[in-house]
């Protein structure tokens, strides 16, 4: 039997009755496609890329702790009232937002199990 | 109710004949009647106001926490006078100026000051962000080669 089931941007066509082979594999790429996806339309929505947020908080690993360090130290030493440029806290600001966008994408697809499994 | 501020007297009937005592009885009964009611009201209402006020003030210490609480909270997620997006492709003069915090037309020497004083916060050595730092110096060297005052 012939099934064709479309994802978003790619168009493929599976025989149920033979290969089975590599569903936990398609699976995970699905996964990290969709999680690709997500961050792409994040990236444009918020104008910050995520190599850009990295960049401007000085973050070499995605890690919460790490993020939340540096953005509090940059936040603060950029502080207006304290002569820094608003317009560098902003900044900061806006590579936090997407740093945590970028963490919640993540954590999303990580509790998620592969629940992607091939009809048959 | 309250008394009526004239007495009607049969003398007077006479003479006011255009005006018949009664009704003029009842409407003046009436009046006062329905000023008695309002007096009454806004005395009620006075109270209230004295005891919402005595109550609100007592309240009013846990509330104001709870206020700058939220308050504190708004900025970090939907009100936002930050700048919006990353910095742009191609430094411009105008974002230049931003982020030294100055104007587009100030001169060689305060785009020194300001340089300076910015480039201290966010000193690489001192925690700052290596990539900040580079742009700090690109908006600098773009307001250098600008037009010169």
């Amino acid at each position: 039997m012939l099934m064709v089931t479309s994802m978003r941007n790619t168009l493929y066509v599976k025989y149920d009755c033979c290969v089975n082979v590599n569903a936990a594999s398609q699976a995970a790429a699905e996964a990290r496609g969709r999680a690709g996806r997500q961050s792409a339309a994040a990236s444009s929505f918020t104008g910050m890329t995520l190599q850009e947020a990295q960049q401007i908080l000085n973050i070499s690993t995605l890690t919460p702790e790490e993020i939340q360090k540096n953005y509090e130290h940059l936040f603060k030493v950029n502080d207006k009232t304290a002569g820094g440029s608003f317009y560098i806290q902003s900044k900061v600001v806006r590579a936090k937002e997407r740093l945590d966008e970028e963490l919640s994408i993540q954590q999303q697809h990580q509790t998620k199990p592969p629940d992607q499994q091939q009809e048959t | 109710m309250a008394s009526s501020s004239r007495v009607v007297i049969e003398g007077d009937f006479m003479r006011n004949a255009e005006y018949t005592p009664k009704s003029t009885g009842q409407s003046e009964t009436d009046i006062d009647k329905r000023l008695g009611g309002c007096l009454m009201a806004v005395g009620l209402g006075v109270a209230a106001a004295g005891f919402a006020g005595r109550y609100a003030f007592h309240l009013w210490r846990p509330l104001s926490q709870v206020i700058t609480e939220a308050a504190k909270k708004l900025p970090s997620t939907s009100f936002s006078a930050y700048y919006k997006g990353g910095f742009e492709q191609k430094m411009t003069r105008r974002e230049a100026s931003l982020i030294l915090g100055i104007s587009t037309t100030s001169s060689k020497a305060k785009v020194r000051e300001a340089h300076r004083s910015i480039m201290v916060l966010n000193h690489p050595d001192k925690g700052g962000s290596p990539y900040l730092a580079a742009k700090i110096n690109e908006a600098k060297d773009l307001l250098d080669s600008g037009p010169r005052r």
